[in-house]
């Protein structure tokens, strides 16, 4: 059984979370945390949104990039943090790095498989019409994928957490997972709390961030 | 009339097989025709020949005389499943193809209201494709069509997925449509009836491989108002019967 003092009651843990707001380390854990995995996110989505884009909408690329894609997606971001932090050291750009790879890789399948599912007679009837290729782009493509680029981009939040958690663990000076690590030393479980219930409010808002944003973007798949 | 849309010696393969047999066709200008066939006849595959989608393995689509190398607005299409897209509103899919010919925003919403009216859909400028039904659709899909002023309109089966009345309805429309814009019309349908309702030409082709079987010219007048069976229909049913 669990000894005394190592679960902490709502009430230690309001004390911590006070007590680690009151000597500024959770402000500067949460920008340092925030700060990564907004950056890391910001690196993997938009660049799997064009990867997806392209080879979902070009099938001779995605017979290319598709087995690179299927090589590299069983490797877990975490396995990559000693690999690149032996490359990198362990600064800010490892750290991104590790983010951007598991958004990245989800964010490209989401969105590869959503373009590629747009119906064909779309483009066609775009094409028969003159409609030119960039818009054809912007007004087909781009709306007939958009729930699955939501869709991705919310898998991509959590996994953006995820991967933010591997990467500070891996080495940091600063951030929820550094903390959370540091704690864990002391023992800290009130404290330790505190943390996971910072992750669990940060994906969530993320989370709600990007429903909400799509929900207004994609106005017409409701009615 | 001169001739619009010729099929010079096509000839499509599709998957290492023949899908249609060497066909010359020649469709005027103004005409309208139909390709009338049992599934897998290669009906549907000369359409989209003509509008670019397959490249014939031999032979050449000439479009008033120039080949055809890919879509292009001279040749529209409306599909069976219609295409509209779902983010635009009716007016927003006519203007959709009302904006290659850069007008001012005033006047191409004043066009696509006016193209939406001319298929009886005045009411519904507004309204997405989600909350129409098929028949108003297809009418959208119909003034999108037309609004990108094509020399010539194919149909791909279009009013295969609606229910008897709406067909009728939609197939008295076309012929008013026709007689009014003029556009060459190259019409595919399984249908006799249908074809012969709407046509001056009733191409009738087979399966196996996919090719012409008989070419038949209806009288000059627009069908629209033959109430009994026309004296071809048992003709070319039996023509489809023996051949495919």
């Amino acid at each position: 059984m669990l000894g005394e003092g190592l679960v902490p009651t709502p009430w230690q843990t309001l004390r911590a979370a006070y007590a680690m707001w009151a000597d500024g380390t959770m402000t500067t854990d949460l920008q340092a945390s925030l700060a990564r995995a907004g950056q890391g996110f910001a690196a993997g989505a938009s660049t799997g949104i064009a990867l997806g884009f392209v080879t979902g909408h070009r099938p001779r690329v995605a017979a290319l990039v598709g087995p690179v894609m299927s090589f590299l997606r069983p490797i877990p971001a975490i396995a990559l943090v000693p690999l690149v932090t032996a490359w990198f050291g362990i600064g800010e750009r490892a750290k991104h790095l590790v983010i951007a790879y598991a958004v990245f890789l989800a964010v490209w399948l989401y969105v590869h498989d959503g373009v590629a599912r747009v119906p064909a007679d779309h483009l066609r009837a775009a094409r028969t019409l003159g409609v030119p290729a960039w818009r054809r782009l912007i007004e087909v493509l781009l709306p007939a994928a958009a729930l699955s680029v939501v869709a991705a981009l919310r898998y991509g939040a959590s996994l953006a957490f995820l991967a933010l958690v591997a990467a500070e663990l891996g080495g940091a000076q600063s951030g929820i997972a550094y903390r959370l690590q540091i704690d864990g030393q002391f023992l800290r479980t009130d404290h330790m709390f505190v943390g996971l219930i910072e992750l669990r409010l940060l994906g969530l808002l993320a989370d709600a961030l990007i429903s909400a944003a799509g929900r207004r973007l994609v106005h017409w798949s409701s009615s | 009339m001169s001739t619009l849309v010729q099929l010079d010696g096509i000839e499509v393969d599709h998957d290492g097989k023949r899908a249609v047999a060497t066909t010359d066709l020649e469709f005027p200008e103004g005409s309208f025709t139909s390709l009338l066939g049992p599934t897998g006849c290669g009906k549907s595959t000369l359409l989209n020949t003509i509008a670019g989608f397959v490249t014939p393995s031999s032979g050449r689509v000439l479009m008033d005389g120039a080949p055809v190398t890919g879509p292009g607005p001279d040749r529209g299409m409306v599909f069976q499943h219609y295409a509209l897209l779902p983010w635009f509103t009716a007016r927003g899919n006519v203007e959709f193809a009302l904006k290659r010919f850069g007008l001012p925003r005033a006047e191409r919403r004043e066009r696509a209201l006016e193209s939406l009216d001319a298929v009886g859909l005045a009411d519904a400028a507004e309204k997405y494709p989600t909350q129409l039904s098929g028949g108003m659709r297809q009418r959208v899909a119909l003034a999108r069509a037309l609004a990108a002023e094509p020399r010539v309109l194919l149909m791909d089966e279009p009013f295969g997925a609606l229910d008897a009345i709406t067909r009728a309805r939609m197939q008295r429309l076309l012929t008013q449509l026709w007689q009014r814009t003029c556009t060459t019309v190259v019409f595919v349908t399984h249908d006799v009836a249908e074809a012969l309702a709407l046509s001056q030409r009733v191409v009738v082709m087979a399966a196996d491989p996919g090719r012409v079987i008989a070419d038949h010219r209806l009288a000059d007048d627009p069908a629209s108002d033959r109430t009994a069976p026309h004296p071809l229909h048992a003709r070319i049913v039996a023509q489809l019967g023996t051949d495919s």
